[in-house]
């Protein structure tokens, strides 16, 4: 055994007894185990010095200087300090996850990657371990690998809340919404006072259909933080979605008490409130967001089909003309600007207008079967 | 700790990303769940009238079940199955029902029959099976039916569609009818018929007939279910089409006045396109004295074929603004109906669609234009996640103003296997008419049997008992029908208005009736065709309210007669006679007492 192998089996037993304290202490506090986890490793960081009288004594010091960096959101003097134990100690684990976390908190995905791969392979029941990597896959857009080690993760501890709140992340931004709210639903179920969960499950639930449902989670989050950042504009489109067009303005008309010159949320405020018949207050809001946002083609359009209601058919189809420049290939502007020039008794124009709607919509692909909706 | 902050960070940006990027679209949600949201308790203190039909289905005798292929649903035609017809088969002067039977693959090759029903009505809230000895006795894959009286002889005939093909039942006024399809040249062969409607749309008194046609079909080779494109609901396996499917090209027929008729599809030009066609119905939205024609096509512009009082027409719904969605996208149309919901004089289009999309409702904005109002007007936005078929306006109130009734249910069965949200029976939808150009949908309050879910399909009104309310029959797929009768209380007083026309075609179909009464004037049109392959009872029913007669009665007939007639008493039934006004009202015998004169105690002999 060289003194390398030595110093390697006397910290294995070390981080055995760690992890058999960390689990003692998790079973009995299972909400705390991140805490409990680095307590433990504070707390038996002499007994390391103390069995490994051969260590370079400047690992612990560097390990606890990363630690200290970690703590602080100093990530770039982290990784400095783990670089420099692992040259020290290259096969430990907790050096390993030091500088992985450093890595992946800065953004340096590759390096992280490079670490990570074979501390996985070492370590592999080390679900932070896992998680991490599965982020570092996450944020280089390699959602396949990311939701693989992630869900090992999840497999070898399914009570850590944000292995399955991440996992839903990587879920949500493959669009699979289904998989996604199972996951929140966890976390939920885990700890249920976190509003932004509750806005993703809802989201989730809004995007397969179970708008009912979204309404109860973006109540939720409100409940838990009545300030969250656009929760009100989310509880507005799970009302609209469910038809309830005046529970939903009310709900877009709180959001802008808070930031009113929020062209999304003026641009669904207008949109409802066509919906709904209040042609005049959607064009003043609808105009607003083509001020606020000229290049939004849809609020173009969408005022451009107010004014039209209003019997304003001038200020429509120039509406829609603008419309069109912006979006060209979108045939529902050309429908509503061929409507808008017949009124007018342009009947040419309208014609030619008619004609790119026809041409643009056989461009269309056709998708669904009975549905006239699109195959997701 | 600062991987906490740092999952958190994360989240807020696809929070954000999420809130911004989310297609604005709406999206359905259960059919139950949104029973919960559009009955607060604000909405009933509002409300004065509580609308309930009871299902007296079984009481009333009706045995029939509707057979429409495996329960899987695994091809097309296994879900569109529902037609159902309300007339006077005997002129007794009391609503009788035919109900049309689809059948099974497996079946219909092996020419096994699964009968239509005929019902007649007893006059004291039961029927009996009379199909027998009637001598309706096609064997096929039944759908749709029209009813219309085609050669004159005031007797209402029967025109009943198939999978292949459609017969014409002739009545002969003894009880008995008599399939003239081959003399009358009306077989539509080789289509796959769905509704059918009659009108005269050249005005010459004889009522011609348009039969919609949906998909080209071969039984032999049918598309595999859930194989391809065309065969996915949200990304599961169902049954293919109609995308993907040919069309059906639909069908115009010209009386002739002697008992046959001529196709005039190719010469009129009608549905050149081969659009999927289901709901159908004959209108003159343009008060131009002619009769237009509205096609509900599924997943394919709809179609308004404006007449030109010279036997020709003009395809004008892109016009119109009745082809597409309000954003110009084709719809899933499915049943049609019409009225002047909002008393201006002019005639509005109801049409259902399938779930994720809103029924419309078209107002007619009087200058041969529509806008869809069904959003303001709150009779689209609970539509959404219903797939609606048949749809029926009816005043059920007698308040004077129409309500609309819609059927409901999805063409997948496998969508109860998933949290789509959407579920394959679905409850109705019962829309009361607010008087401002607004609808709120009864939920509960429309009765138990309106809570229930049920795959139906067809629907259609009349006033099955004579007690001045407009009753309810809807057709469930794979079950027994609904006979829905009307106990809404209280109720305004009412007329019915039966027409007989003498130039025109004899059930006077496409007159225009105008009543003043109470302040208000109602207008309709005479029709039985319409909802999707049904027809309703074509006595024209008109709530008054508290008033207690009618001031004064306008008849515009198809042949350009005009009848005036003054004041008459309300709650009873009329027969106006072109050229000669009323006729009197016909010894019907009604059911102990009638309209809102009824007492609570003699109500409750017949419940």
């Amino acid at each position: 055994m060289t003194g390398e192998e030595g110093r390697e089996n006397t910290l294995r037993f070390a981080g055995i007894c760690a992890f058999s304290l960390w689990s003692g202490l998790s079973r009995c506090f299972p909400r705390r185990k991140s805490v409990l986890q680095f307590a433990a490793f504070l707390a038996l960081l002499p007994a390391f010095s103390a069995v490994a009288p051969s260590q370079d004594p400047l690992l612990p010091k560097l390990i606890r200087e990363g630690q200290d960096a970690i703590e602080a959101g100093d990530y770039a003097r982290a990784a400095s300090a783990f670089e420099r134990a692992r040259q020290i100690a290259p096969g430990s684990e907790d050096v390993n996850r030091g500088l992985l976390l450093s890595y992946l908190e800065q953004g340096r995905l590759q390096e992280a990657e490079v670490i990570g791969q074979p501390a996985v392979a070492r370590w592999p029941k080390d679900t932070e371990l896992l998680h991490w990597l599965g982020l570092v896959y996450f944020k280089q857009h390699r959602n396949a690998v990311s939701i693989s080690q992630l869900r090992r993760a999840e497999s070898l501890d399914p009570s850590q809340y944000y292995v399955h709140y991440d996992l839903a992340l990587v879920l949500l931004s493959d669009d699979n919404y289904s998989d996604a709210a199972v996951e929140l639903e966890k976390a939920n179920k885990i700890d249920p006072k976190v509003a932004l969960a509750h806005v993703l499950l809802g989201r989730a639930y809004q995007n397969t259909n179970r708008s009912l449902q979204a309404v109860e989670q973006f109540q939720d989050a409100l409940r838990i933080d009545p300030s969250l950042t656009l929760g009100h504009y989310h509880l507005g489109f799970a009302y609209a979605s469910l038809g309830r067009n005046d529970d939903a303005i009310a709900e877009y008309e709180k959001e802008l008490q808070r930031s009113a010159n929020n062209p999304t949320v003026l641009y669904q405020l207008g949109h409802c409130q066509i919906e709904a018949g209040d042609w005049k207050s959607a064009v003043t809001h609808l105009q607003k967001v083509t001020e606020l946002d000229p290049q939004n083609s849809d609020a173009w359009y969408d005022l451009g089909k107010a004014l039209l209601l209003q019997g304003e058919v001038e200020g429509a189809a120039a509406a829609l003309r603008r419309a069109i420049e912006l979006k060209p290939a979108n045939p529902s502007p050309h429908y509503q600007l061929y409507r808008v020039l017949d009124k007018l008794g342009k009947k040419d124009e309208a014609r030619g207008e008619l004609e790119s709607f026809s041409a643009l919509k056989g461009a269309q692909p056709v998708t669904g079967g009975m549905a006239a909706g699109p195959v997701p | 700790m600062k991987l906490r902050r740092w999952s958190i960070r994360w989240a807020l940006v696809c929070a954000v990303a999420a809130a911004f990027f989310t297609p604005r679209c709406a999206f359905p949600q259960g059919a139950g769940s949104v029973r919960k949201t559009v009955t607060t308790a604000n909405q009933q203190k509002k409300t004065n009238a509580s609308g309930i039909f009871a299902d007296v289905t079984r009481a009333a005798g009706i045995d029939f079940h509707l057979v429409c292929g495996g329960a899987e649903k695994r091809y097309i035609m296994e879900s569109m199955c529902g037609g159902i017809a309300v007339f006077d088969y005997d002129n007794d002067g009391w609503m009788d029902i035919f109900l049309v039977n689809g059948s099974t693959l497996e079946d219909v090759k092996a020419g096994k029959c699964h009968p239509s029903k005929l019902y007649h009505n007893n006059h004291n809230g039961t029927f009996t099976d009379v199909t027998g000895k009637s001598g309706i006795n096609h064997c096929g894959w039944g759908f749709g039916v029209a009813v219309g009286d085609y050669d004159n002889d005031g007797n209402e005939d029967l025109y009943v569609t198939y999978l292949d093909g459609a017969v014409l039942y002739r009545n002969n006024g003894d009880g008995t009818f008599t399939d003239v399809t081959a003399k009358a040249g009306v077989g539509n062969t080789g289509s796959w018929g769905t509704s059918a409607a009659f009108g005269d749309y050249d005005n010459d008194g004889h009522l011609d007939l348009y039969v919609a046609n949906y998909v080209d079909l071969d039984l032999n080779h049918l598309p595999e279910f859930g194989q391809g494109p065309f065969c996915q609901y949200r990304g599961i396996a169902v049954s293919c089409g109609p995308r993907g499917l040919k069309g059906g090209r639909d069908r115009l027929y010209h009386n002739n006045g002697d008992g046959t008729f001529t196709e005039v599809t190719e010469k009129l030009n009608i549905d050149p396109g081969a659009y999927y066609g289901l709901g159908v119905m004959w209108l003159d939205y343009d008060l131009d004295g002619c009769l237009d024609l509205y096609v509900a096509n599924d997943s394919t512009p709809s179609l308004l074929y404006h007449g030109d009082c010279k036997g020709g027409f003009t395809e004008v719904g892109v016009q119109a603004g009745v082809a597409f969605s309000g954003d110009g996208r084709e719809q899933a149309g499915m049943g049609i109906d019409s009225a002047d919901y909002d008393n201006d004089g002019w005639p509005d289009i109801a049409k259902t669609n399938f779930s994720d999309d809103t029924n419309n409702l078209y107002h007619n904005d009087h200058a041969g234009e529509f806008t869809d109002l069904a959003g303001p007007s709150n009779f689209g936005p609970v539509s959404i996640p219903f797939l609606g078929y048949g749809v029926k306006f009816l005043d059920f109130d007698n308040d004077g103003w129409k309500d609309i009734f819609v059927a409901n249910g999805h063409v997948n069965p496998q969508v109860d296997q998933h949290s789509f949200g959407v579920t394959y029976a679905e409850r109705p939808l019962i829309f009361r008419n607010l008087k401002s150009g607004k609808f709120e949908e009864m939920g509960m309050r429309g009765g138990a049997a309106m809570s229930r879910r049920y795959v139906a399909r067809g629907a259609a009104t009349a006033d099955f008992f004579n007690d001045g309310q407009e009753d309810l029959l809807v057709s469930v797929l794979d079950g027994s029908p609904l006979l829905l009768r009307n106990r809404t209380q209280p109720t305004g007083h009412w007329l019915r208005i039966k027409t007989v026309g003498v130039r025109s075609n004899h059930d006077g179909f496409g007159a225009r009736v105008q009543v003043k009464a109470g302040g208000l004037t109602q207008s309709a049109e005479v029709r039985a065709n319409a909802s999707f392959e049904s027809a309703s009872d074509s006595r024209l029913h008109f709530g008054l309210g508290t008033a207690k007669q009618v001031e004064s009665i306008e008849v515009r007939w198809p042949s350009g007669v005009v009848d005036r007639v003054g004041a008459q008493a309300a709650d009873r039934e009329i027969v106006i006679v072109e050229g000669k006004g009323v006729a009197g009202s016909p010894p019907k015998p009604a059911l102990p007492g009638m309209g809102n004169a009824m007492s609570d105690r003699k109500q409750a002999k017949f419940r």
